[in-house]
């Protein structure tokens, strides 16, 4: 039987067990952006609720301790996955959402330093970065690419779409207020949880 | 081979096997995966398994890796670049027997 099979046949299977073992590797592959969807959307209400309430943005310190609680989460998931391969496409995911790490917390710690030197040297004036709106961009900008990559449309769709709706409310609503920091519920629920649920029916099917 | 006039390039008999093809088409996306993944995906039994695993390791299709995760055995096996140009040779091999200008 072994080498009777025809070129049709090879070709075939090649084909079929890709596409198998992509499935498996695939299952479980939502649950780390609905983890993180979840952490966002209920970090930023806490800010949100904590802001209001002391008039104090400081706050948004709450987004380092969500990153921790998340990269442990993270982690228990993929130990839990431990026996199913990485994919050429998980490996480039990983790696889009690493960078996009890298430059929001990088982005937020250069902030502090910039703002910590113009308070000690005295200088004047505000320092004017809407670090909102970057974030949100960047967020949106790699959701959308990991749909892309993962050739999920719906994935890119809610990713331009979440973006779209965070940067219009973001864009109504009074420069400073602690409500800026909804925005990242939205984005939250339509770039992250949405998504994820998606990815994880998906795979289920 | 000339077969009705039209040339056949001739295919690689290590990968014309099934079991072998199918653990070659998954270590060629996943990179590596582990002998009970491997098991899993091709639904072998483990004596035909490792039997297969050898013949790829020793043509140099594949690298085994016997370790251990945590108390429990592991055993990794891995493409080669040697296993990609291999697979590649005998995915362009099938075609020409597929194409109708047989390329």
């Amino acid at each position: 039987m072994e080498n009777n099979f025809s070129a049709e046949n090879s070709l075939r299977l090649i084909t079929e067990t890709i596409e198998r073992s992509r499935r498996t590797m695939a299952k479980n592959s939502g649950k780390p952006m609905i983890l993180w969807g979840v952490l966002v959307a209920v970090t930023s209400v806490i800010i949100y609720f904590l802001w209001s309430k002391t008039d104090n943005p400081i706050w948004n310190l709450l987004w380092f301790a969500m990153s921790a609680i998340g990269g442990v989460g993270t982690y228990m998931i993929g130990r839990n996955r431990e026996k199913t391969p990485a994919t050429e496409i998980s490996r480039i995911l990983g790696k889009i959402w690493m960078w996009f790490g890298f430059f929001a917390t990088g982005f937020y710690v250069i902030l502090w330093i910039v703002a910590a030197i113009r308070y000690t040297a005295g200088m004047d004036g505000i320092l004017r970065v809407d670090m909102t709106m970057l974030i949100l961009m960047m967020m949106g900008l790699c959701g959308a690419i990991s749909g892309s990559v993962m050739n999920q449309k719906a994935v890119s769709i809610s990713s331009v779409l979440a973006t779209a709706l965070s940067v219009i409310f973001l864009l109504l609503i009074p420069d400073g207020s602690p409500l800026q920091i909804l925005t990242f519920l939205i984005l939250g629920v339509f770039a992250l949880i949405i998504p994820g649920l998606i990815l994880q029916n998906k795979a289920k099917a | 081979m000339p077969e009705n006039g039209k040339f056949f390039k001739p295919l690689d008999p290590l990968l014309h096997s099934e079991l072998r093809l199918a653990v070659m088409s998954i270590l060629l996306d996943a990179g590596s995966a582990d002998f009970v993944y491997l098991k899993a995906e091709t639904g072998a039994t483990s004596g035909n398994l490792s039997v297969q695993l050898d013949k790829l390791q020793q043509a140099g299709y594949i690298e085994v890796t016997k370790g251990f995760k945590g108390k429990m055995p592991q055993t990794v096996c891995s493409i080669t670049d040697k296993g990609r140009d291999a697979f590649a040779s005998y995915v362009e091999a099938l075609r020409s027997y597929i194409s109708p200008d047989n390329r």
